[in-house]
């Protein structure tokens, strides 16, 4: 009866520590990590599994809105991972090596001059297809030059969206970003309700 | 009870607790009058659109005020994907936010990206479950509001009446598991 129970309390021992290393190993990992790619030529590799991150929300500039051309059209959807979500509530400022994705979508078919469209639930927009992918990662060292983030433009176009993309020009991108947003780490953490307020759910 | 069975409890329980944070959905949590409970954790779920129904739009007073949020566990959109149709048990929830103000007629902003409709504060949630025992008489969904107000939302809700909401789903989207799949990217699509 002791081998017996020696053996199962062995078994379930070894069962209990890979269980909770399992399951502490990626909050260990933490902020150190990022997921972003970059290959020889420093070109960013189009992020994966972003959908799955936490969607902290979606302004929405319509086509029809803006003279038929809107800069960023027209949802944009926009994603962190939880580990840096939960760094940014804590401290105010996202870790290095966070990557933040804002991927756009066009409205469905509208019907009125402002783009928007008549639905059971009122007048407003609605999603329609993918239409392409922003990206911002923060490496204060690689991105020094553009107070620590560097912004990549895969394509605005529906899927299937640019492997890989260089660096965006102050021009196209940083440019706004500091002029606007410096103070809150490059970011319109005023556009966002969680960042702004916290996640109260938790 | 020995000291080595009073270990092996001791070593079952860590096991059972070790690997529980790791287990998948965990579907709806009823009260005992029937109430769902609030839903956890949804934010952590996979956001699959946001429609978006300005007040100023629809007479001062949108029915959802202004963005919907819309969130579903990862393997329930997997299923869906795969079967076309949500698995038992499946949570849906819709987080409102209101759009910020903005100094046009139709409420739009002026922003740096452009003109149009920006998130301000969280606004309310309406979740909807799939349980073809419990809500038979609606289609096998059972609909839920939490109020249409900023956080805190209430804890429990009680099932809403058909005229406020299942009538609508029913009258218009009964043919797609009672879901405006149309509005989703992520269920138009089989992508991840």
């Amino acid at each position: 009866m002791r081998k017996i129970l020696l053996v199962v309390i062995l078994g379930l021992g070894v069962a209990a520590a890979s269980s909770l290393l399992r399951y502490s190993n990626p909050v260990a990992a933490g902020s150190s990590q990022t997921t972003a790619v970059f290959d020889s030529d420093g070109k960013m590799k189009l992020p994966v599994g972003y959908r799955r991150w936490v969607f902290i929300g979606a302004p929405l500039t319509p086509n029809a809105l803006n003279n038929g051309k809107a800069n960023f059209p027209e949802y944009h959807h926009v994603y962190v991972e939880q580990k840096n979500l939960d760094a940014y509530l804590k401290t105010g400022v996202f870790p290095e090596g966070t990557v933040i994705v804002k991927e756009l979508t066009r409205v469905l078919n509208p019907t009125f001059p402002d783009g928007s469209r008549t639905e059971p639930s009122g007048r407003g927009y609605f999603n329609g297809e993918y239409n392409g992918m922003d990206v911002t990662v923060k490496d204060s060292k690689r991105f020094a030059a553009t107070n620590g983030w560097g912004f990549f433009n895969f394509g605005h176009h529906p899927l299937p969206y640019a492997e890989s993309a260089k660096e965006a020009s102050v021009a196209e991108c940083a440019g706004c970003h500091i002029a606007y947003v410096a103070k809150t780490d490059m970011t319109w953490v005023q556009f966002y309700p969680i960042l702004r307020d916290g996640d109260k759910t938790k | 009870m020995t000291y080595l069975a009073r270990i092996t409890l001791g070593l079952l329980v860590m096991a059972a607790t070790a690997v529980s944070p790791q287990s998948g959905s965990k579907g709806p949590v009823f009260a005992k009058d029937g109430s769902l409970v609030l839903p956890a954790g949804f934010r952590s779920w996979v956001f699959i659109g946001g429609p978006i129904t300005p007040n100023k739009l629809n007479d001062g007073t949108a029915p959802f005020p202004e963005f919907h949020s819309v969130y579903i566990e990862r393997e329930n959109l997997r299923y869906y994907q795969k079967n076309g149709k949500f698995p038992e048990g499946t949570v849906m929830v819709k987080e409102l936010a209101l759009a910020q103000v903005g100094e046009h007629p139709d409420g739009s902003l002026d922003s740096a990206s452009g003109r149009g409709y920006f998130p301000s504060t969280l606004n309310g949630l309406d979740v909807m479950v799939k349980d073809s025992k419990r809500f038979a008489g609606t289609n096998d969904w059972g609909f839920f509001t939490f109020g249409h107000h900023a956080e805190p939302y209430e804890t429990v809700a009680k099932e809403s009446s058909i005229s406020q909401c299942a009538y609508c789903h029913i009258a218009s989207v009964a043919k797609t598991d009672m879901v405006w799949v149309q509005y989703y990217p992520l269920l138009k699509t089989k992508i991840d």
